[in-house]
């Protein structure tokens, strides 16, 4: 799937935005939408299914039987809106020339290709009370889908139905399922009604849906898609709120790194150098770490910066209540978008997500920064000076490139000396080798020396104690 | 004369709250450098400036003692460590309402709430911008939580490890009937909530608190026991998420209740002597 334009560029206070990196990143991943209310969750779950729709099966845990009027199509662009604007940026800077200061600018824009995975199932709908001990408290029919919502009271049962009405459920989905049913959980099933499907809408997409569930738990259940173990998942949340930040309450939630300022070739590899660094970030956080990208003031009547720069549109009103922000039209309520990001293995992940609404109303974006350097002629006393700073600032962006993506930056050394900003391997011609060398993240820094020295002092100095108390 | 001095130098380093100190102290410089919290030094600042200045006002119209400064640092660590806000002004409000409590809201001299537990209560219903994080911590922290409360409990005689262990083997316990036994997680589930830091920094360093806490060791087993309970009840069938510190704001006003029906001698800090202990008397 190729990715649409990314919209109109827009030209921000400080920078440009040049590339960012959307989900389309991720080869195994998922979309959501959270929209958080009181005591109701609005939950829209993005559907990249490219297998044969007739295969199509999704069944999600939700609190309550819903009713009709809780379940909803959106529309497919709302996600590719959402990320465009929330989306990890590039943005560049140009240096004057301190000779003859005169200032140009250049734009340019990278989209990234991507190719998104989605897993076949079988389908078929039967039903037979009796035997599996499950109830079917609802049946819907909802444009494209056939929806029932069942209850059960046994895993095995539940198991059976699901199997024997065609849905392929993992092995080990029944000690998942086990816990969620005498948690009082029901189940809503979907699969596609093919008379209702026309194939060559929505460019042949099956269309997200969105359900409003009210409960005290803002959670969402990720154990039933791992009980497949398909290793590493990624999926990326859209959380609004009136509040402000939305956060994990049973797992870290940490700030992606942000404002770093890197070398210049990084820019047309920017998809790359993005994947790189939440990889190096999610391993150095431990694997079990939840990853703030986004975090903005989107109120429609706000009259602040929507992002700086913007990657793409901010979200208006229309957008916001295509996502399921029901106060949206509601003047002097604000708005609170959240973007989360969660890479997620059953050993590090055992339990769902839970979350909270905070008032914490600070805005964050995960943003990277090229500076070019000046052109013309730099022989002026000032334009000397500049160059020694321009060999230093560019020495450290080669560390910053290598502590965030632990791309192998020796690789890259003509890159101080060549003010040009173009590349060369190390006794190569080839100007395009650029690609990361470097292993895994070297765990640790300075500071987790200095808290460990501290912390082993510490642990020393009341083993002394101890003895004194005994002896004394 | 000198010896004297000495003495009074070694019997005020037996003084548990440096070790507090310390131990909080670290557990912070953990979560700014390698937990990537945010490193608001201005709102740390004042934070600790209004909980000492707030000490020392209230013990300069008071005791005239000013070794107390120590209980402030150890309400504003935990403030620290457990109140998130965005703005300094909130900061300062726990601060001053934490300290000041010590001394307006006191049962036989004995003060009803747990300062740090207080500070947070009502900086959250006062202010719009304050909130508890029980994830900040992750689940990796266990060992160094268990390793500073076990050296700070046994080292130190604070004598309320008692508190802790009922707490904790409550509140264990049930969730492990509930998530493991009847509800079918793997132990794997239940491990992960037990050790999350919060409420390991929860059960070690604020509930041992042997101001707010009853004074005889049976009345705190009661009273752990029940904290325990209820907070199984409130994030199980509630799903209260920070549930932890409003139940021992509810908790707290009960504590004299314990201390009439069992009588035992307030603790007192600076006792390097193992006879005055609580656990002994």
């Amino acid at each position: 799937m190729a990715v649409a334009s990314l919209g109109q560029l827009v030209q921000a206070f400080c920078g440009f935005y040049v590339a960012k990196a959307g989900a389309e990143l991720y080869n195994n991943k998922s979309e959501v939408i959270l929209v958080r209310d009181g005591k109701n969750t609005t939950i829209t779950m993005s559907n990249d299914f490219t297998g044969d729709v007739k295969d199509f099966a999704m069944v999600v845990p939700v609190p309550n039987v819903l009713n009709r009027s809780d379940i909803q199509i959106a529309d497919r662009s709302i996600f590719q809106m959402l990320d465009a604007y929330s989306a990890p940026r590039l943005v560049e800077y140009y240096d004057a020339n301190p000779c003859t200061p005169i200032i140009e600018y250049d734009v340019a824009e990278k989209a990234l290709d991507n190719v998104a995975v989605a897993k076949p199932t079988m389908m078929r709908m039967l039903q037979d009370k009796a035997k599996y001990s499950v109830t079917i408290e609802a049946q819907y029919k909802v444009a494209e889908y056939d929806i029932v919502l069942l209850s059960a009271k046994n895993a095995g049962g539940l198991k059976r139905w699901l199997t024997d009405n065609g849905y392929q459920i993992p092995g080990k989905a029944e000690h998942v399922l086990e816990p969620y049913i005498k948690s009082g959980l029901k189940f809503f099933v979907v699969k596609v009604d093919l008379n209702k499907y026309d194939p060559k809408a929505n460019g042949g997409f099956l269309r997200p849906l969105q359900i409003k569930v009210e409960s005290d738990k803002f959670m969402l259940p990720i154990r039933l898609g791992m009980a497949n173990s398909k290793g590493e998942q990624d999926m990326i949340v859209y959380a609004f709120s009136k509040q402000g930040r939305v956060e994990c309450t049973n797992y870290r939630t940490v700030k992606m790194p942000t404002a770093k300022a890197v070398p210049t070739f990084v820019k047309p590899h920017f998809g790359t150098f993005y994947g790189d660094v939440f990889k190096n970030e999610y391993s150095r956080q431990g694997r079990d770490a939840v990853f703030l990208e986004y975090a903005w003031n989107v109120t429609p009547t706000f009259t602040g910066m929507k992002c700086d720069p913007c990657v793409g549109n901010p979200p208006y009103t229309r957008e916001i209540t295509m996502a399921g922000v029901p106060w949206a039209n509601q003047n002097g309520v604000t708005t609170f978008f959240t973007r989360l990001h969660v890479r997620y293995t059953l050993d590090k992940f055992p339990e769902d997500l839970f979350f909270q609404e905070t008032p914490n109303k600070e805005m964050f974006q995960a943003r990277y920064i090229i500076t070019h350097p000046a052109t013309g002629d730099l022989s002026c006393d000032e334009g000397k000076r500049y160059t020694q700073k321009l060999k230093l600032r560019r020495r450290q962006e080669l560390v910053d490139l290598g502590t965030l993506s632990q791309w192998d930056t020796h690789e890259y050394y003509d890159y101080v000396a060549n003010g040009t900003g173009k590349i060369k391997k190390k006794n190569s011609n080839d100007e395009n080798e650029l690609f990361p060398i470097g292993g895994e993240s070297g765990k640790g820094g300075p500071m987790k020396m200095l808290f460990f020295s501290v912390f082993g002092i510490l642990v020393l100095y009341s083993l002394s104690r101890l003895s004194s108390y005994s002896t004394g | 004369m000198i010896e004297k001095a000495l003495a009074s130098i070694q019997r005020e380093s037996y003084d548990p709250r440096y070790f507090q100190i310390l131990y909080l102290g670290s557990f912070l410089l953990y979560g700014v450098s390698y937990l990537g919290w945010d490193t608001a030094l201005p709102k740390y600042l004042s934070l600790f400036g209004a909980a000492v200045a707030t000490q020392l006002a209230f013990s300069y119209f008071t005791t005239k003692k000013y070794s107390s400064v120590k209980s402030a640092l150890i309400t504003a660590l935990g403030l620290c460590l457990l109140l998130k806000t965005g703005s300094i002004e909130t900061a300062v409000l726990a601060a001053v309402i934490a300290i000041s409590t010590k001394f307006i809201l006191k049962v036989k001299n004995k003060h009803i709430f747990n300062p740090a537990n207080i500070g947070i209560v009502t900086a959250i219903l006062l202010s719009n911008d304050a909130w508890v994080s029980p994830g900040q911590w992750g689940s990796s922290v266990v060992l160094w939580f268990l390793v500073g409360a076990a050296g700070l409990m046994m080292i130190l005689k604070v004598g309320r490890m008692d508190t802790s262990i009922t707490f904790l083997v409550v509140f264990g316990g049930l969730l492990f009937l509930r998530q493991v036994v009847y509800l079918g997680w793997e132990s794997s589930v239940w491990l992960h909530q037990m050790s999350n830091g919060t409420l390991l920094l929860f059960a070690f360093f604020m509930i041992t608190d042997p101001m707010t806490t009853p004074n005889h060791t049976y009345a705190r087993i009661i009273w752990a026991g029940a904290l325990g309970a209820a907070l199984f009840i409130a994030s199980n069938f509630f799903y209260v998420q920070t549930a932890a510190v409003w139940l021992l704001f509810m908790i707290s006003p009960f504590t004299p209740f314990f201390d009439r029906l069992f009588q035992a001698k307030k603790y007192a800090w600076s006792t390097p002597q193992k006879s005055t202990n609580p656990i002994t008397t």
